[in-house]
């Protein structure tokens, strides 16, 4: 939600923003995960692994949502008010290239995890609701954690040294 | 707010994955149509996607709505053709800048004229992407990416706002693949436009263009709607190129029927009742022709 949105946000609305930024995020994952297999790459594991971890968050956010006993409002798309184009844990598609490494997938990864966090955080350091807070800065610190395990992950994936690319059907070398 | 919406976005994307290259424009363009679809709750057997030839051009393939994957820069005629004799569905048109301002150009310039209803949606990436990275009619002219022009074509680059206008279409808009969200707000409005309605969509190619990976630090909202043309007009001689939104919605009939929507057809007709009238006509034109 934007500052000014979701200062006033009730429960169901930013719930309602929780699991559609976490579903996002799993189909953009998901979608990541299909393009690398398409060209054989072996970080789509990755990627399946990261749609199932949003999952089981999005999961939680609906698990929270019918403890709220509030039906969650149906937002059309262009009806939620994310501070990005996108909702904050989206991975950035254009970061992606078919060749990419598991070094650069995971740092696109911890973009994403912590764009989310900061939204979370940024919603429970504004809100005036209390329980909204309260759920908001739970969310952020859960982040916050995924965001601590990628860091551990890229610290065993470090980057690849600079060399060419083993590709077969190089792009701009055929007019 | 709307509480009736049940269909998710996802529900409109066929179990086929993309062969697009990772990082292309056209994913955001197709995330932005299964919103826009779903959104609007629109049951996927009442749209129809035709696409012509491309990269983008295969998009159809990925929804689960009714799709036609035709011939090169022969989207409109096929998407016209459908809207005209089934006006109960939602009809879009889909593909690339090659397609349908070159190969296509001619039929675009007539679909703006026609006004039957149905949404236009371009992928514009100024490239010739599946044939490896040509010059397209949106490169700018002295665009030195491919080998074949080395110093650029020295052509200056189409204009498609300018022309749509000009050739009298009643909804311009332009949106941007990376932000499906918006894209998916002026979709949801060209097709609810009861008239012909042109979206140029900026979806980067990663692969033959990487300096698009730049645009999301170069677009940004700014149109304002105009309903009077030589304001939109005059808007033009200003664009960028990179502003995005509604430029242009030309004012609805009273009734709320679209300027120049084509009438409903006579469904009753027999092909057999056709065929009849079709031979009456050349036997007509034959006779004058003749006298």
């Amino acid at each position: 939600m934007s500052p000014e949105a979701h200062a006033g946000a009730s429960v169901a609305l930013f719930l309602a923003h929780a699991v559609t930024l976490e579903e996002e995020a799993a189909e953009r994952y998901d979608e990541l995960a299909d393009t690398m297999a398409v060209h054989h790459n072996e970080v789509a594991a990755l990627f399946r692994r990261m749609a199932g971890y949003s999952r089981l968050h999005r999961d939680e956010a609906l698990g929270r949502a019918a403890a709220e006993g509030d039906a969650l409002p149906a937002l059309r798309p262009w009806e939620f008010a994310w501070p990005s184009p996108e909702s904050p844990e989206s991975a950035a598609l254009e970061y992606t290239h078919y060749l990419m490494d598991a070094h650069q997938a995971l740092t696109l990864a911890l973009a994403a995890e912590r764009q989310a966090q900061a939204f979370y955080q940024q919603v429970a350091d504004t809100t005036a609701d209390s329980r909204v807070r309260a759920l908001a800065g739970e969310f952020a610190e859960e982040e916050a954690e995924h965001a601590r395990l990628l860091e551990d992950w890229l610290a065993r994936h470090p980057p690849t040294p600079a060399q060419p690319k083993d590709d077969l059907d190089p792009p701009v070398a055929v007019d | 707010m709307n509480t009736a919406v049940v269909i998710r976005p996802k529900d409109y994307k066929s179990a086929t994955k993309p062969v697009w290259c990772p990082g292309c424009g056209d994913f955001g363009v197709l995330n932005a149509l299964t919103k826009t679809l779903a959104g609007l709750a629109l049951a996927p057997a009442q749209v129809a996607v035709v696409s012509g030839i491309g990269c983008s051009s295969r998009l159809p393939a990925y929804t689960s709505v009714y799709g036609f994957h035709g011939v090169h820069g022969r989207a409109l005629p096929v998407a016209t053709g459908l809207a005209v004799a089934r006006p109960d569905l939602t009809v879009i048109a889909t593909g690339g800048d090659g397609d349908g301002f070159s190969i296509g150009g001619n039929h675009f310039l007539h679909a703006c004229r026609r006004n039957v209803n149905l949404t236009y949606l371009v992928m514009d990436n100024a490239v010739y992407g599946m044939t490896k990275g040509q010059a397209s009619p949106t490169s700018a002219a002295d665009w030195a990416g491919s080998k074949l022009t080395p110093d650029g074509t020295g052509i200056a680059a189409f204009r498609p706002l300018e022309i749509a206008l000009s050739a009298g279409a009643g909804f311009i808009a332009r949106g941007f693949s990376g932000d499906p969200n918006a894209l998916a707000g002026l979709l949801a409005e060209a097709i609810e436009y009861p008239g012909f309605a042109f979206l140029q969509v900026l979806s980067p190619c990663i692969t033959y263009r990487p300096e698009q990976m730049e645009y999301k630090a170069l677009v940004a909202a700014g149109f304002e709607p105009l309903a009077d043309r030589n304001a939109a007009f005059r808007r033009l001689l200003t664009d960028d190129g990179f502003t995005t939104g509604l430029l242009y919605r030309a004012p609805v009939a009273a009734g709320g029927s679209a300027l120049a929507t084509a009438a409903t057809p006579d469904d009753t007709a027999s092909l057999a009742g056709i065929a009849r009238e079709f031979t009456a006509a050349r036997l007509h034109a034959a006779n004058e022709h003749e006298s």
